[in-house]
């Protein structure tokens, strides 16, 4: 019999355990509604990308060798080279130079090894068309660079919350001044410097 | 006692002295409540749609639709329009009579058991001596459609998910039914007005949930479960059904299972603000305080308050709960079926025999404050 009872208001304990968990669940949800969006509305406000945003290749024409090294640790060999010989010179010219953006990754390789930085990230991630070929981008398309989202009339720019000042989780009315928490790349540089020259 | 004022009186009345008998005044009488309450109810539902993207983004933190009308109230529209004007498209190899009889199974029941929805003391379309009765006897109709739906798609995840329904709204039924009849054991009634009357009176406190505490819980969670609604929506579960008995159906007949669910939701939060939380009943008594301020309960301006306040009121608490199901949506993860019918079989319906049985006890020992 004691056992029994023993039994029920175990079950009755884990019942109104239970019950509390679901109220604690209940108040955080209920919580989070009177919180700000954390969304960005999209058209009408960006992200700003980071320094080291991975976006859409640019590539400079007249840099170029020709050396074919982004192609070969290209994961999938995707930069089209098209290049000749030039007998007179004795160098090679470069003809046309594409990159299908259908099919990149974005893994910045290209941009890595390229010996003569002909090659480099932009910020531009909205590459949208109704047919993939025009992702397929040539010399000139590639050589394009895209526009600052900060300099855009019709867009606000909101800051990354890595770029947001201590504490502040929203972007959203930033005074003008503030600054992102943290030191700057430039004063951790300038401070190595002046250790450096101690 | 002044019945005061009487709108189907006076409306039959008039059609009479217009030179129409009085039988024909009568019928033409009929349609209009229903069509109010049938009108009301899909109103409700697209309001109950807003609500549940809108309380959804909140919760997400989100914005939810902002664009279409201004705070974005015409989504619901959109959507009714979307459904309606998209293909109705039956698969080749289902069995196109029960592909079609399914929705329409589990849509009019829920849409018949607004005839015993009270919104003030005359305010309903009929007031059956069989009452809620009728609802619970409605109810379990549904799953026959649910089912008819899930074995004519020709499809596993929708035979699944038909069998899920089935299974789950037969075994919350029960539990249901039971703690209804706790009420129904106080109210010495199955009449939905005389439910709400036994507990006027005392405002606030003359409500059932102080008295019936436990059943008030037990009856929302089997009215949830009852709808289909997150913590117990494995008939449809996406990420393991696809949508359950709902994955082959498109267009106007998937609208209708979406528009029962949502009617289901609004008329199961109407039956726990009736049955539970005082129907049209304001937080103070307000009958006592009219005669208080020596108002006599038939002046015209007193009865059109009353009867909107009533509304008000009705429409105010269940809408309440509606909140709280959508929030309980974003709070709590799905259980499993074996969950599902471990919490229905051995949890709800031992607790909802005991409060039976404890509610005839008190009923015995305090019969003044028990409906003796």
């Amino acid at each position: 019999m004691l056992k029994f009872l023993k039994q029920v208001t175990d079950y009755t304990k884990e019942a109104v355990q239970a019950a509390r968990y679901i109220g604690q669940g209940l108040s955080v949800t209920f919580d989070h509604m009177q919180r700000r969006p954390i969304t960005v509305q999209y058209p009408y406000e960006k992200l700003i990308p980071s320094e080291r945003f991975r976006g859409r290749i640019h590539f400079e024409f007249d840099k170029c060798i020709a050396c074919e090294v982004c192609v070969r640790v290209c994961p999938i060999n995707l930069p089209v080279v098209d290049w000749e010989f030039n007998k007179e010179t004795k160098k090679k010219k470069l003809n046309h130079y594409s990159i299908d953006f259908g099919v990149c990754i974005f893994c910045g390789n290209c941009v890595e090894y390229c010996p003569t930085n002909c090659l480099s990230m932009t910020e531009e991630y909205d590459l949208c068309t109704y047919d993939r070929h025009e992702l397929n981008f040539d010399n000139v398309a590639l050589g394009r660079l895209p526009y600052k989202v900060t300099q855009d009339p019709m867009v606000q720019p909101m800051r990354e919350l890595a770029y947001l000042p201590k504490g502040v989780l929203y972007p959203h009315g930033l005074p003008a001044g503030s600054r992102r928490a943290g030191k700057l790349p430039e004063e951790i540089l300038e401070e190595a410097e002046e250790n450096g020259a101690k | 006692m002044n019945s005061g004022i009487d709108l189907q009186g006076s409306f039959i009345q008039l059609l009479v002295d217009l030179g129409l008998p009085v039988e024909v005044a009568r019928v033409a009488w009929l349609p209009l409540p229903m069509l109010l309450v049938l009108v009301g109810a899909t109103l409700g539902v697209l309001v109950t749609t807003w609500l549940e993207r809108k309380i959804s983004a909140a919760a997400q933190q989100r914005i939810g639709p902002e664009f279409a009308g201004p705070l974005g109230m015409l989504i619901p529209i959109a959507d009714g329009l979307k459904l309606l004007v998209k293909e109705d498209i039956i698969p080749a190899k289902a069995d196109s009579l029960l592909f079609t009889l399914g929705p329409a199974i589990v849509v009019i029941p829920v849409f018949l058991s607004f005839l015993i929805v009270p919104f003030g003391q005359n305010l309903l379309i009929t007031d059956l001596g069989i009452g809620v009765f009728l609802w619970i006897s409605l109810s379990s109709i549904a799953p026959i459609g649910l089912l008819m739906a899930g074995y004519a798609s020709n499809n596993k995840y929708s035979l699944l998910g038909g069998l899920r329904a089935a299974a789950q709204s037969i075994s919350y039924e029960i539990p249901l039914a039971l703690s209804v009849v706790a009420i129904v054991m106080m109210s010495n009634s199955l009449s939905t007005i005389d439910i709400v009357q036994q507990q006027s009176g005392y405002g606030i406190l003359g409500w059932n949930v102080w008295r019936q505490p436990i059943g008030f819980l037990i009856f929302w969670i089997a009215a949830l479960a009852e709808c289909e609604r997150l913590p117990f929506d494995l008939p449809e579960a996406e990420e393991e059904l696809v949508a359950g008995y709902q994955t082959e159906y498109a267009g106007i007949k998937f609208g209708l299972f979406y528009l029962g669910s949502y009617v289901n939701l609004v008329l199961s939060s109407l039956f726990v603000s009736v049955l539970y939380l005082g129907g049209w009943n304001f937080i103070i008594p307000i009958e006592s305080l009219a005669s208080w301020l020596s108002i006599s309960e038939s002046t015209p301006w007193l009865q059109v308050l009353t009867g909107s306040l009533g509304i008000i009121m009705t429409l105010l608490k269940a809408y309440l709960l509606v909140f709280l199901a959508i929030l309980l949506r974003w709070t709590l993860p799905r259980v499993r079926i074996d969950q599902l019918l471990d919490l229905g079989w051995k949890f709800l319906l031992p607790v909802s025999l005991v409060n039976l049985l404890l509610t005839a006890a008190l009923k015995l020992t305090f019969p003044f404050a028990f409906g003796g």
